[in-house]
Order: C-alpha cells, then sequence, then structure tokens
C-alpha cells in the first residue's frame, strides 16, 4: 500500500480550520481519504490528485457536475482539473454544512457557468439543463420544450435584460430558495 | 392571545429576513456598480469600460477572472471574516498573512483573539453535542439515497421522539414517583370530605376488580384493551389518589401536581411547536409562500448534491425532468384553457362543485359512522373476544374511513382538473380536515354518553352529575379509549408493514408480469405518513390527562416507527417519483401539529372546567371540578402572592396585555411592509443602473468608432471595420432600454 501515512502538522490544522467551515474532525477525515487518494495514483508521487482520481470518490461518482466542480476548484496551472489538498479543502468547504449562503451561490454560479465567462448565457442554461435531467438522447428535453425552458428562465431571472444570468442575479434567485443550502452539500 | 404572539413570532422572522435579503442585494447591487474587472488587470472602472468595447480581440478576455474580488473586499473597512471570501486557498492565506500583520498595529487585537477563542468553543461545543444527536448517521444516509421529503418525515419523527421523550420525564418526575413514593409509604392523608355525601352514596362505588388472579387469556385481553388488571393501576387515571402530604417541611398536593403537570405539559409541546416553526416559518417567508412555476427556481436549486449512487442519480434526473415537462405543459395549458368559452368556464365550476359536495357527504357519512360505533361501543358490555372487537370498533372505522376516503378524495380530484399543485394541496387539507375531525366526533360521541349530552336534569346524570351508572370512573374511560386508539394505530401500521409491503415488493420482484409491472414497488409517500404521525400525537394529548403513561408508551411506540419505517423504506420503497418541497410543506404540517394541539387543548380544558370528576376514583374525586384544586391552593398562599395572582388572572391586567400585544403587531408588520416596499424600490433602481449603463457603453462605443474611423481610414480602411460592425451589431441586437418608459417591476 503506499505508506505514506502522514499527519497533518497542527499548525496547519488551526489554519485550516481558521480558512474554512470544517470542523477538525472533517479536515482530518478529508486528510485520510486525501492521502488514500494519493496513494492509488499511478505514477510518481504528486502533491496533487488528477481528476480521474477524485471522481472514484462515492460522493462524486454520479454527480452531472463532477466535472465542472474539478475544474472550478482547481489551481492547477495545466488547467486539467487536478486537485491538491488545498483545493479539496475549498471544495469540501464550500460544501459543508455550515457554509454560508453567500459561498455556496458563489461556487454554484461557477459550477453552472460552463464556458467560465462569468455569466450564464443560454448555451450555459442549456448545458445546465441537459446535465439536470440526463445526457442521454431520451431522457433530454425536445429543443421546443428546451427553448421555452430557457426563455422562462431569462424571462424570470435576468433583470437588467441583457440575455444573461449575472451573479447577483442568481444569487437573487438563490436566496428566495429554502432548499438550495441543504441540497448543495456533500459530507464525507 | 396565544394566536396574537403566534402572529408577531411570524411578522418578526420575516422582518429579520426582509433585512438580511435587503442587505445581500445591497451588497451586492454595490459590487455591480462599480463593475468588477473583466480582465487580470484591476484598474479602474474606466480602463474595463474600454477594454469592453473590443471583446473579440483578446482571447484571454473569455476567462472571468474571479480572485479580483479580493481587492475589493481588502478596501471595505470592516474586517471580513475569512472563510466567507469566496477565494482559493493560496489567496486566502494570503489575505490571512496581510491580516496578521497588520493585527499588532490595530489596538483590537484582543477583540479579534478573544472573538476566535470564542468561535473555537462554540465549534468544540458543537461537536460534542452532534454525538448526542439521536440517529444523525442513519437520518442522513436516508436523505441521500432518498433526498429531501422523506428525510423530512423522519426530522419530524425524530423531534416527535424528543417531544415525547421530554414530556413522560415531566410527568415522571412530578406525578408518577411521588404517587409511587406516597402510595408504597402508605401516607393515605386526605382532605376531609366537606361536601355532605348522602345522596351521592351511589356515586362512591367503583370496583374495578383488582387482586383477581386472571386467566390468561383475559390477561392478554386486559393489557389491550386496558381494562381489569390494567385499569386500575399508573396507567390511569382512576388509581392515583387525591394524598395531600404535609409532613414537618415538606409538602406535596398531588391533585395540584396532576393538573399544572398536565398543564406545563401542554405549554412545553405548544413552546417546542412553535420554536420549530420559527425556523421552517423564517424560510417560508422568504420565498413568499412558495413559488410555483419557479423555473429558474427549480432549474438552479434543482439538484441535490448529497444524493450518492447511480440508481439514485437516475431516479432524481427522471424527476427533475418530469417536474419540468409537467410544469411546461401546465403552462401551455394555461394558455389554451384562459381562452375558454363561457359555457367551458361555467360547466368546468359546476362540476368542482358538484364534487365537492360530493366529498363533503363522503366526510359526513364518515363522521356518522363514527359516531354510531361509539355509541354502539360504549352501550354495550359483553367479554370476550367479540368484547374485544366491539371495544376496538371505534378505532377500526376510523382507521378504516382514513385509509377509504382520501383514496376516493384523490380519484375525484383527478376529475376537477386543477393544477397539479392545487391538487396536491387540496388533497391534504381534506385528509387533515377527514383525521382530525373525526377524532373530534369520537370524543364529542363520548361527552354526549358522559354527561347526558350536557343536560344534568337527566335521571341518569342526576345525582352525580356524569353517567354514574355507566362510567363508574369517566376519567379512565376516556382515557382507555385514547389508549385503544393508539395501540390499534401501531397494531395496523406494523401489519400493513408485514402483509402488505413485504409480499408486495417480493411479488413485484419475481413476477414479471404486466400488472405488477404497472403497480410497481410501493412508493413512501411523505404526506400520508406525516398526517398519520399528527393524528397519533393528537390522541396522546388528548389522553394524557386521563393517561399519564401515555407519552411514554408513545415515545416507545415512535421509536419503533422509526426503525420499522426505515426497514421498509430501503427494503421495499423506491423513491417518489413527485418531488416534494421539502420545506413548505414542514411549515404546513407543524401546522397542522398546531391544530391538533388545539383540538386537545380544547378537550382538556373543557374537561379541567366543566365536567363533575368522577367520586369515586382519581385525585379530584371529592371537587365538584378539577379546576377547584387551584383556588383552594392559592388561598393557602401568603397574602402578597394571592394578590398578584388575582391581579394578573384579573381584567385589569389582561385587557391592556391584550390591546398592548395588538399595538405591538400593526408596528411590527407596518415595518414589514416598509421593507417589503424598499426591496421593491431597490430592485428597480438596479434595472435603471443597468440600463444606464448599456447605454453609456453604447454611446462610448460609438464615439470610439467614430475616432477610431476618422484615425485609421487613411491606413487600413479594411481590417478595423469588421469586428466593429461585430460589436456594433452585437450591441444594437440589446435594444436601448433606457429610453423605454419604466415597466412595472417584475414581482418574483
Amino acid at each position: 500500500m503506499g505508506g505514506t501515512s502522514s499527519k497533518l502538522p497542527k499548525d496547519l490544522l488551526s489554519e485550516y480550520q481558521e480558512l474554512t467551515f470544517l470542523t477538525k474532525q472533517e479536515i482530518l477525515m478529508a486528510h485520510k481519504i486525501f492521502s488514500e487518494l494519493q496513494d492509488r495514483e499511478n505514477g510518481p508521487y504528486s502533491s496533487r490528485v488528477s481528476m480521474e482520481k477524485v471522481l472514484t470518490l462515492p460522493e462524486l461518482k454520479s454527480n452531472p457536475f463532477r466535472k465542472r466542480i474539478c475544474h472550478v476548484f482547481s489551481t492547477s496551472d495545466m488547467k486539467d482539473g487536478s486537485l491538491s489538498f488545498e483545493d479539496f479543502l475549498d471544495l469540501l468547504s464550500a460544501f459543508s454544512d455550515s457554509a454560508t449562503l453567500e459561498i455556496k451561490s458563489h461556487y454554484a454560479f461557477r459550477i453552472f457557468d460552463f464556458d467560465d465567462d462569468g455569466t450564464l448565457d443560454a448555451r450555459d442554461l442549456e448545458k445546465l439543463v441537459n446535465s439536470l435531467t440526463g445526457e442521454t438522447d431520451d431522457t433530454r428535453l425536445t429543443a421546443e420544450e428546451m427553448r421555452q425552458l430557457i426563455s422562462n428562465i431569462l424571462e424570470e431571472s435576468d433583470i437588467d435584460k441583457d440575455g444573461t444570468v449575472n451573479l447577483s442575479e442568481f444569487q437573487h434567485v438563490i436566496s428566495r430558495s429554502p432548499d438550495f443550502v441543504s441540497s448543495f452539500k456533500i459530507v464525507l | 392571545m396565544i394566536m396574537l404572539i403566534i402572529g408577531e413570532l411570524f411578522v418578526l422572522c420575516g422582518i429579520h429576513v426582509n433585512s438580511t435579503c435587503f442587505l445581500m442585494e445591497l451588497r451586492e447591487f454595490n459590487n455591480q456598480v462599480h463593475p468588477p474587472p473583466d480582465y487580470p488587470s484591476p484598474h479602474g472602472s474606466q480602463h474595463s469600460l474600454r477594454l469592453r468595447t473590443v471583446p473579440a480581440q483578446d482571447t484571454n478576455a473569455n476567462q472571468f477572472d474571479w480572485a479580483s474580488p479580493a481587492e475589493d473586499a481588502e478596501d471595505s473597512n470592516e474586517p471580513r471574516n475569512l472563510r466567507e471570501l469566496p477565494l482559493h486557498m493560496g489567496l486566502k492565506k494570503a489575505v490571512w498573512q496581510v491580516q496578521q500583520m497588520r493585527v499588532p498595529v490595530v489596538s483590537s487585537s484582543w477583540n479579534i483573539k478573544q472573538s476566535q477563542t470564542f468561535r473555537r468553543f462554540c465549534e468544540v461545543v458543537k461537536y460534542i453535542l452532534s454525538y448526542f444527536v439521536l440517529w444523525k448517521r442513519g437520518i442522513q444516509r436516508i436523505g441521500g439515497h432518498f433526498g429531501g421529503g422523506v428525510q423530512s418525515y423522519f426530522l419530524f419523527l425524530r423531534f416527535l421522539v424528543i417531544l415525547n421523550f421530554l414530556s413522560s420525564l415531566l410527568i415522571a418526575a412530578f406525578v408518577l414517583i411521588p404517587s409511587i413514593v406516597f402510595r408504597s409509604m402508605n401516607l393515605n392523608s386526605t382532605i376531609a370530605p366537606t361536601v355532605n355525601l348522602t345522596d351521592e352514596e351511589i356515586c362512591l362505588q367503583y370496583d374495578p376488580k383488582p387482586g383477581v388472579l386472571p386467566v390468561f387469556y383475559t390477561y392478554f385481553l386486559d393489557l389491550v384493551s386496558g381494562t381489569g388488571f390494567m385499569e386500575y393501576s399508573y396507567l390511569f387515571y382512576g388509581y392515583y389518589n387525591n394524598s395531600v402530604i404535609e409532613s414537618n417541611s415538606f409538602s406535596y398536593n398531588i391533585p395540584l401536581a396532576y393538573l399544572l403537570t398536565a398543564a406545563f405539559y401542554f405549554l412545553f409541546c405548544l413552546i417546542c411547536t412553535i420554536i420549530r416553526m420559527g425556523d421552517t416559518a423564517r424560510l417560508v417567508v422568504v420565498t413568499g409562500g412558495g413559488a410555483v412555476g419557479g423555473y429558474s427556481m427549480l432549474v438552479f436549486t434543482g439538484w441535490d448534491h448529497g444524493l450518492q449512487g447511480n440508481r439514485a442519480t437516475k431516479l432524481k434526473q427522471n424527476n427533475l425532468r418530469h417536474r419540468l415537462q409537467v410544469d411546461l405543459e401546465e403552462e401551455r395549458l394555461k394558455k389554451k384553457s384562459a381562452s375558454l368559452t363561457l359555457g367551458q368556464t361555467v360547466s368546468l365550476y359546476t362540476l368542482r362543485v358538484f364534487l365537492n359536495l360530493v366529498v363533503l357527504i363522503l366526510i359526513g357519512a364518515t363522521f356518522y359512522g363514527i359516531a354510531k360505533a361509539t355509541q354502539f361501543s360504549q352501550s354495550m358490555n359483553p367479554t370476550g373476544f367479540m368484547g374485544l372487537l366491539l371495544q376496538y370498533l371505534p378505532s377500526m372505522v376510523i382507521t378504516a374511513s382514513n385509509f377509504v376516503v382520501p383514496l376516493l378524495c384523490d380519484k375525484i380530484a383527478l376529475l376537477e382538473k386543477y393544477s397539479p399543485s392545487t391538487t396536491v394541496i387540496l388533497a391534504l387539507l381534506r385528509a387533515v380536515f377527514l383525521r382530525l375531525v373525526s377524532l373530534g366526533v369520537l370524543l364529542y360521541t363520548l361527552w354526549e354518553q358522559i354527561t347526558c349530552k350536557g343536560d344534568i336534569s337527566n335521571e341518569n346524570c342526576k345525582p352525580c352529575h356524569y353517567y354514574y351508572d355507566q362510567y363508574k370512573c369517566w376519567e379512565t374511560r376516556v382515557g382507555q379509549e385514547m389508549y385503544k386508539l393508539t395501540l390499534f394505530d401501531f397494531l395496523i401500521t406494523i401489519a400493513t408493514l408485514i402483509l402488505v409491503e413485504f409480499p408486495r415488493r417480493i411479488v413485484v420482484d419475481h413476477c414479471s408480469c404486466k400488472l405488477t409491472q404497472l403497480v410497481g414497488r410501493q412508493e413512501f409517500l411523505v404526506a400520508p405518513n406525516v398526517l398519520a404521525l399528527v393524528y397519533s400525537q393528537t390522541v396522546v394529548w388528548t389522553g394524557a390527562l386521563f393517561c399519564p403513561l401515555l407519552p411514554f408508551i408513545n415515545t416507545i411506540k415512535f421509536i419503533l416507527f422509526y426503525y420499522c419505517k426505515k426497514i421498509t423504506l430501503f427494503q421495499n420503497c423506491q423513491p417518489a417519483t413527485r418531488n416534494f418541497r421539502s420545506t413548505t410543506s414542514n411549515f404546513f404540517f407543524l401546522l397542522v401539529l398546531l391544530f391538533g394541539w388545539a383540538l386537545s387543548s380544547v378537550v382538556l380544558l373543557y374537561s379541567v372546567a366543566k365536567i363533575h370528576p368522577s367520586y369515586g376514583c382519581g385525585p379530584f374525586r371529592l371537587n365538584s371540578a378539577m379546576w377547584d384544586v387551584v383556588p383552594g391552593a392559592v388561598k393557602m398562599l401568603n397574602h402578597t402572592s394571592e394578590e398578584f395572582l388575582f391581579y394578573i388572572g384579573s381584567q385589569k391586567f389582561s385587557i391592556p396585555l391584550f390591546i398592548f400585544s395588538c399595538v405591538l403587531l400593526c408596528y411590527v408588520s407596518a415595518l414589514t411592509s416598509v421593507h417589503g416596499k424598499s426591496v421593491t424600490l431597490l430592485k428597480s433602481q438596479c434595472k435603471l443602473e443597468q440600463r444606464d449603463k448599456q447605454f453609456l457603453v453604447r454611446q462610448i462605443e460609438e464615439l470610439n468608432a467614430k475616432v477610431q474611423k476618422e484615425q485609421r481610414e487613411p491606413q487600413q480602411p479594411q481590417r478595423e471595420t469588421k469586428p466593429l460592425n461585430h460589436t456594433a451589431t452585437q450591441w444594437n441586437q440589446h435594444y436601448n432600454y433606457a429610453f423605454e418608459p419604466d415597466e412595472e417591476p417584475r414581482p418574483y
């Protein structure tokens, strides 16, 4: 087995407690799971875990947004979605129980922004709806339904009528939803 | 008075929510007015405006730089909590180090350290308390596999278990244990009877036959129906004595303790329910009571990231697709039906009125059936197995009607052609009405029998003020009825589990004929299950005065429910295809629980104040009403306390209090409406700002185009016009809304 069962130093632990919404136990559990993922990596030891390995976690394996989540939280220069331990903690912190609505809605917006341009336009919305309903042909909405749906969404949430949903419009919609905070949650 | 307090609580929550939303919007609005730099160079706003005019040329520009809001945050005066910055860890560490370096200069470093240690302490306390949370892992697992709706049922069940457990501790501490102690010490000092009891000697006869060694068969019957050896035990009211102990330094008045414990138990349950409602009410006020047709809300917040496993994910995706298709279909139908002719509308409404009448007749027939069954079972006294069946007749009728009538109502609702959301709400309302009022009918019938329809001059009721011949100890009889209802409810649930759900799963899994595939696996319907819980809890509340151990029995029953329902959920059920709005429905279920509480408190107040307690049994046997122990006890207090209590109970105090509460309610609701108006105003301001910005950008772009054209015309006539045209057409596509008359702010 790889045997790199390094313990997390105490000062780092308290620093992470300060900078994330995770409790000490959650950080230690995350460290344990991340070390296991690192052990399973093929190739030389690196501080980053590739996206494929991260996506083997049961909590992320069947999430339709898994690739977007990895890309959003990854700080890798190669933009390949690989996560360092701190990226992993950021991920868990945003999806934790005690994260605020602002943080969750901010990251939700980034996850839904498939082309990373800072706004949700019609193409992003279409990709979003397809992720929600299933990617195969017999589970998509028809083109007519999609068109009707996207025009409804833009009508409801696009306040300044520029054809896209920006961050504050998105957060406005989210703030009216009572179930968002409890559904935007991943607990290891 | 209680309704006023409840009303104020809701309005206060509404204000808090409105102000939070208001502040969040204000903050975001500020972030938007100083436009966040779109490109990696975070200079002033002019720079970004200029850069915006040539987006096609700069390919890096497509990547929105999310790191830049850090500068905005730094500049703001309040030191923000680092966790709440949406930056990745490297940047947060940098900000933290900067803050650490700044801290020794600022004199409030001690404050910051103190707040940090306090926060750490709170986290430790929360962690320790989380160990004591009942069934935390189990409920989390349920939520992960079946979604929020089913999880809300189990959370509600857990709330009721804890409520019942605490209530049974309360009753045990103040009523049960003193009674046991006093009885075992044989301290039987009773208050001397001051009433001349020559006529009422006949009322004193009460002989429940304790101590006779029962046959096993009758033992079982007695256990299940609460008669025989069970009747004269701590389970029922009749066993408690009216002992008043007054030794040297210690005095304990059992009747007073009994009454006050019952009253406090009711208040305690009310407060717990209201506190729990307060949390959900806050969220309901935010959404304005559940937005139907909120497509953006469904799409943005519909996915549950806690789901695990391919099966759950596929089901959720099917669910979402189904909902979207249904909503879109509903919208198309609505557009179509808005064009219904007058004749069609009239026929639809007459159909609806007719079907509502049919539903009312069905429910009325149920009530009649329950009343008759109760009268029949109370009037007969046979023994043996037939007797048992007869005793359970009211429970059986209630359970059968609770099963059959909602089914019929569902079928009728299909004919009424309401929108799907209205149908669900209507079905819930009808089911609630049926359950609670059928219990009310049972209680009313009992009351009729016991007090001869309230007519004291009736010869049956004359000497003792209640029907002494049949009801030698009427409180115990009422307690027995509630005990039987609780037990029967439990038996039926377990029987349904074993005899219906498991076989259904086995049949569906192994037999692949079309019929079984059509019927499919059992679906865990949240609403009927929650209403069943509310019904059981109402029965317990009604019976608590007459059967003090009933909350304890209910705790055990609900704990067993949890395990049984969890097993059947994982083994037999598939997740619901119809999604369940958990939070607004949570609020609705707590509201229904409150109605149940109101019903049982009416029963409590009426029996305490109006009906004459039994002469032969119980702690109130020598009072003319249960309430009479309280004035007697108050008289024994010292003078100032007595005066104080009389003042609080008098009109001199309650009328000014009522007026003051009304004034407070008006003030608080006025505050809410003002906040709502400011939110609407800010929304329209936001729209105007964006329009102005677009207009200005367009102006700048036009000027820029003119300048560049003049500059470059002699050198490169071809190259610049294309992208300029592209951007010009891009902006022209967006109509200049600055010149449009203001439209109505969109109602959200």
